[in-house]
């Protein structure tokens, strides 16, 4: 025992101590920060041009609305250092007896040469024209510059509304307000209190539902994933460099591979803690107790150790098998398929907990905890029977996956030259 | 009491025999050399007696055990090929090798010290395994296999790719490791250096024993017939001259291998000129490695098979 905790010690140690895992640790959220803050500076101050456009106004009764509508828009974006946004300047077309294709190609010259940015046609019958109406069109040369032709679409569509109504001699307030929808809140269910008295609901909260299960799920997904490839990593450099062979002389190899699977286990356990705390602190500091939940705490933590212990064994077995990283690459994909797998479904889960898909999956070993874990997240949560089931499964899967790794890894950590294929591999657990 | 004892111990992999019916005595205390050509079973036999590999059918015990496992942490292993965490600091490493076969820090730590001065490591304890040359990480491997101060030490091609200082120093090492009552096993391809400081000498030739005890022995069985010569003219003067199966040719002299009577050859010999030095020798373990070995009779090995 003592030297299976040797090698955890040592595992851990490197594995603390490079320089990937503080980085890892310490930039994440520092980048994520960057992130999140560059790209809501970029969407506020990248686009402070002015674009002009042109509209060929077939209704006669159109273009004021949109030059009053930019005027208003261009005030709100501001001047300056302080501008937020672009400015979308129109002007007005005056065919002047050119027919619409000569005018649309001067147009068009215009926009090559950058004096435009777009121009927009609409059609003369569009106010009348009822549910089948005729486009308005825009033309331009930057197609994927959405802005001006979403502002465009809203504030033609608002004033077309507007003749619509008052040629209809309709008072539009009158329909806005008999339109007006109606919003729909969320509750959970009421209770009996102790005292007799009966509880009132909660209001359905979103970040309770659906923000704390993927939380969890990406916390599991970064705390197995940095585990997992370090030890297939490590495996694969201890085969190459012939240290293997000194290891398994002074201890079995089996104790070898516990060793490691606990050194990484608790990295994992240390680093799925740091993010935890960040996530306590985050909570009190916006006062959400509410979202503090003890037993999440107690689950998430048994579920991580048996989803290192599970995709530890499989990595190491993998990377034992393999002589060099390459190979171990190639090998990995399907073990990876295995751990996307329930971050693929997540959202299926999310939205319907208590499926057939979400409690199969929670009842099939590799992907458990994943499954398992969100599915605890959300209130109410699984019924206990499927807890303890999937709790039973995921024991035992893990057992078995830790004993086959130890045969597999016994045999391959030895191997040198071409990987086994799958038939050998399965020899080498019966052996 | 013998320190590792092999009784009929077969090794197959697949169809290929790689240890056919070994059998082998290695006495405490004795230095114990493994000869044989590459992919003969050397490094097989020695991962069995290491319990890496298990054997087919025969028994092995190891420093009085069956089991050799309870024995592993008595012995110290060098495998062929060296294995090093770069990164690691040449006493952490030390330590942790250690720590594997169950000794203390504290233990350690003075046995570490003592190698790396006498190794002349000293200055290097702190930094990084990369940072060292060749030679010294194969010295920092060979004080990694001895740091627990284990009874019995297997080294596989301790010496190889060893510039001669480094090589010397080993040797001594080797010999101070027997003066301390140490049973050392190692396995070479320098026939000179077996020669030297081996007690007994064991060879395998495709998975069979064909040569086994001391050094005397070996030669003893490889008969007188091998005659070192100096003459005028150097090997052509040899050449045509009856009774000669081979020529060692060394420039300034030859070693040579006849079929008939010495002193017939050496009758016929002066007839062809001045004979500065005639000596009849003994063969060295280079001749009889090359003889069992050699490629181009490889058959007639087969029938020296010791039993």
């Amino acid at each position: 025992m003592s030297r299976i905790l040797t090698v955890a010690q040592m595992e851990f140690l490197t594995l603390v101590k490079t320089k990937a895992f503080l980085l890892g640790i310490l930039l994440m959220p520092v980048l994520m920060a960057i992130a999140i803050g560059f790209q809501v500076y970029a969407a506020r101050h990248t686009d402070t041009e002015v674009r002009r456009f042109a509209v060929i106004d077939g209704t006669g009764v159109l273009y004021d609305a949109v030059a009053a509508a930019a005027a208003a828009h261009n005030a709100e974006k501001g001047e300056g250092d302080a501008q937020t946004g672009p400015h979308f300047v129109p002007e007005r077309v005056d065919l002047a007896g050119r027919s619409a294709d000569e005018a649309k190609l001067a147009l068009s010259d215009r926009v090559r040469a950058k004096d435009l940015f777009a121009f927009i046609e609409v059609p003369a019958g569009i106010i009348d024209a009822g549910g089948d109406a005729e486009s308005v069109r825009y033309y331009t040369e930057t197609p994927s510059y959405e802005p001006l032709p979403d502002w465009v679409r809203d504030v033609l569509n608002r004033a077309i509304a507007r003749e619509r109504f008052a040629r209809s001699g309709i008072d539009q307030s009158l329909v806005e307000r008999l339109n007006a929808r109606v919003p729909l809140a969320s509750y959970g269910l009421m209770t009996r209190q102790v005292d007799g008295t009966v509880g009132q609901a909660r209001e359905t909260d979103v970040i309770a539902t659906f923000v704390m299960p993927f939380v969890f799920l990406i916390l599991m997904f970064l705390s197995v994933l940095t585990g997992a490839q370090h030890l297939l990593n490590a495996i694969v450099e201890e085969k190459m460099s012939k240290i293997s062979e000194v290891l398994v002389g002074s201890i079995e190899p089996f104790k070898l591979l516990m060793g490691k699977l606990l050194g990484v286990a608790a990295v994992s356990i240390l680093l799925a803690s740091i993010y935890m705390a960040g996530g306590i602190f985050a909570i009190f500091q916006s006062g959400r107790w509410d979202l503090l939940r003890w037993d999440l705490f107690a689950w998430f933590f048994m579920f991580l150790v048996c989803a290192v212990l599970m995709y530890g064994s499989i990595f190491l077995a993998l990377g034992s098998a393999c002589s060099d990283l390459k190979d171990a690459q190639s090998m990995m994909q399907p073990a990876m398929l295995l751990i996307m797998l329930p971050y693929l479904a997540s959202f299926a889960i999310v939205r319907s907990p208590d499926s057939p898909l979400a409690v199969g999956m929670s009842m099939f070993p590799t992907v458990t905890p994943f499954v398992m874990m969100m599915r605890l997240a959300m209130p109410p949560g699984p019924p206990l029977w499927q807890v303890f089931a999937s709790v039973a499964i995921v024991l035992a899967a893990t057992v078995f996956l830790v004993w086959a790794a130890g045969r597999i890894f016994r045999v391959g950590i030895l191997m040198q030259g071409k990987a086994p294929n799958l038939p050998e591999v399965l020899k080498w657990i019966r052996a | 009491m013998s320190a590792i004892h092999l009784d009929s111990v077969t090794k197959r992999f697949g169809t290929h025999v790689a240890v056919n019916d070994l059998s082998l005595d290695v006495p405490e205390g004795s230095i114990y050399g493994f000869i044989g050509p590459n992919g003969s079973g050397k490094t097989t036999t020695i991962r069995m007696i290491m319990n890496i590999l298990l054997p087919d059918s025969g028994r092995i015990r190891v420093l009085g055990r069956d089991d050799t496992r309870a024995a592993r942490d008595d012995i110290g292993f060098l495998p062929e090929e060296r294995g090093l965490y770069k990164k690691m600091q040449v006493r952490q490493l030390l330590r942790y090798y250690g720590a594997l076969k169950g000794a203390s820090t504290k233990a350690l730590d003075p046995v570490i010290d003592e190698w790396l001065r006498r190794l002349g490591l000293t200055d290097w304890a702190d930094k990084k395994i990369d940072a060292l040359s060749k030679g010294m990480a194969q010295k920092v491997q060979f004080i990694s296999t001895i740091v627990t101060r284990p009874k019995l030490v297997i080294l596989d091609e301790p010496f190889s790719g060893l510039d001669p200082v480094n090589a010397e120093s080993l040797k001594d090492a080797v010999l101070e490791l027997r003066r301390q009552g140490v049973t050392v096993v190692f396995s070479t391809h320098d026939m000179a250096s077996a020669e030297r400081m081996c007690d007994r000498i064991f060879m395998i030739f495709r998975g069979n024993k064909v040569l086994d005890g001391s050094l005397d022995e070996v030669q003893a069985r490889y008969g007188h017939d091998t005659v070192r010569v100096r003459v005028s003219g150097g090997a052509a003067t040899l050449a045509g001259l009856p009774g000669i199966e081979a020529i060692n040719d060394h420039g300034n002299y030859q070693d040579l291998r006849l079929s008939g009577d010495p002193q017939a050859f050496l009758h016929a010999l002066v007839q062809r000129g001045a004979v500065q030095q005639f000596e009849v020798t003994k063969p060295s373990l280079h001749d009889i490695f090359v003889r069992i070995a050699n490629p181009t009779d490889a058959e007639p090995a087969a029938a020296e098979v010791v039993s």
